[in-house]
């Protein structure tokens, strides 16, 4: 008897599909808005570069409202991205001792702490506790 | 003694170069989850959600950190390995989206993370060594 | 007794050039399982409906269909969880052979390729294999694995390229792998470190939500990747002994 399979088509839009496939498509999205974060950085490293005159003009570009926008986006979509991230550490690198594993709440916990301990130290860094003083 | 090679007819498959770009990457996503979210509360959006005043992002301030030796870490955290992070999450969406696949593809997404990488380390070390 | 539309897609490639979608009502109580309503159809409304079925009790991995787009053993997946209706179709990912009947050939190849048994000299003197309560644990998990093919039906990658090893291979790799009684991992590390062993994943993670076993294949071929990379690492360093794959690469 012959056979006749039939392929299914892959189509381009396959992750339209399913909230999993939207979910997983977002989290790769979250490098867009990064890619203009970096992009920033760089700017603001070659105006810290120039001189004094270039930086302050930097510090204002940084205050326009698209660039404010798409800095958020930045910000929202890192915190997106950490929190897919955090949650893969555990699966990724589980922790033994013996027979047991470190539970994922505390890993993905500590790795949250970390986050708030880089944004003290960075407020602390740029003179955050004198200036509140 | 079971292991021979009669019963694995197909040939032994290259060994992928995937390795270091996914190293690059994962070093990156860590870098990415612990220190953008920093750099864009305090520093890109500081004044904006009156975090930070104008003040404490003066030039002096900012130069002595970001051209201080430590600063290149910042350089290394905050932009190389991030841009390796975000050039491999492209590299692999135009293959998902059956945009892109192959040599070129691949050539472009990590070439332009080496070729920004590299400016963003100039950019550095030409100050760095003036004022050091 | 309270009955429910159920909408099966059939193929009958005598026939056929695409799947065709056909409409059954179907009986149903609590108890009640899309296995059970499949048996029914057969029975009493249409004879020439195929479907793969063995054991009823989810051990067997024999009846994975997509219930309403999602990868299911039709065993394991009630009409009472579906008030509004399903719809039913093969396994996705793989070639449809008749009807909810798919040709799961290309995912025996890829399990085939990584060897998933034990490796081992044979112990002492007809001594059994000793392994810690914590040796075992190390692997434990990915040994639930039943070979339905749900993660593959799951995987996007798998569906844009075929060649990849897929999840439930590189899970059963990692398993054995794993295992302290077993020493074959050098023979499965050559498939895992190529473009279609680990490196075919991009971690969507869909796998590990519909395996029915709680296998959490996601975990172990992300597992599999630092494994490769050390093993790559140590290759690189060790120095060029027999050139062994000289006849075999390229």
């Amino acid at each position: 008897m012959s056979r006749k399979p039939y392929q299914p088509p892959m189509p381009a839009s396959w992750w339209l599909k399913h909230p999993a496939y939207r979910f997983y498509m977002l989290r790769e999205a979250t490098v867009v808005p990064l890619l203009f974060f970096v992009a920033s950085l760089l700017y603001g490293l070659y105006a810290l570069g120039q001189g004094e005159a270039s930086w302050l003009h930097y510090l204002a570009w940084l205050q326009q409202p698209w660039v404010i926008a798409l800095n958020s986006l930045a910000l929202v979509a890192s915190l997106f991205h950490a929190w897919t991230f955090f949650a893969l550490f555990p699966q990724v690198m589980p922790l033994r001792f013996g027979s047991r594993t470190l539970p994922a709440w505390l890993m993905v916990s500590a790795q949250w702490a970390g986050v708030l301990l880089v944004i003290l130290a960075l407020w602390w860094l740029l003179g955050g506790v004198d200036a509140h003083q | 003694m079971r292991t021979n090679k009669q019963d694995t007819p197909q040939t032994t498959p290259r060994r992928s170069d995937e390795p270091i770009w996914w190293s690059l990457f994962s070093a990156g996503g860590v870098c990415v989850a612990m220190l953008v979210p920093a750099i864009a509360l305090l520093v890109l959006l500081g004044i904006p959600l009156g975090l930070v005043s104008a003040e404490q992002l003066n030039y002096q301030r900012l130069q002595a950190l970001v051209f201080h030796p430590l600063g290149l870490g910042v350089v290394l955290g905050a932009m190389v390995l991030p841009l390796f992070h975000a050039m491999h999450r492209i590299h692999h969406g135009l293959h998902d989206l059956k945009l892109a696949h192959g040599r070129l593809a691949k050539w472009l997404c990590y070439g332009s993370a080496v070729l920004l990488s590299s400016l963003a380390l100039w950019l550095w070390l030409t100050v760095s060594m003036a004022s050091g | 007794m309270p009955t429910l539309e159920m909408r099966l897609q059939r193929y009958r490639p005598e026939q056929d050039s695409a799947p065709h979608w056909q409409d059954f009502r179907v009986e149903y109580d609590d108890s009640t399982s899309v296995l059970d309503a499949l048996e029914q159809i057969k029975a009493e409304q249409d004879s020439s409906l195929s479907y793969r079925w063995s054991c009823r009790m989810a051990i067997c991995g024999s009846c994975g269909i997509m219930v309403n787009g999602v990868p299911k053993l039709g065993c394991k997946t009630f009409l009472r969880d579906y008030p509004k209706g399903l719809q039913l179709a093969p396994l996705g990912n793989f070639p449809v052979e008749k009807d909810l009947i798919v040709d799961m050939s290309r995912f025996l190849e890829h399990l085939t390729a990584i060897k998933p048994y034990l490796i081992a000299e044979a112990a002492p003197q007809g001594q059994p294999h000793r392994q810690t309560p914590a040796q075992l644990a190390r692997y434990k998990q990915f040994s639930n694995c039943i070979n339905c093919g749900l993660c593959y039906a799951a995987c996007p990658q798998f569906g844009l390229k075929p060649d990849f090893l897929g999840p439930a291979a590189i899970a059963l790799a990692h398993r054995y792998n794993l295992d302290s009684r077993d020493s074959g991992k050098a023979e499965r590390m050559a498939q895992l470190n190529s473009d279609n062993g680990v490196w075919g994943c991009t971690f969507v993670g869909y796998c590990s939500t519909v395996c029915p076993k709680g296998v959490d294949p996601a975990a172990a071929v992300n597992q599999g990747k630092i494994a490769s990379t050390l093993d790559g690492v140590i290759q690189w360093f060790k120095p060029a002994k027999e050139p062994r794959n000289k006849e075999q690469s390229k």
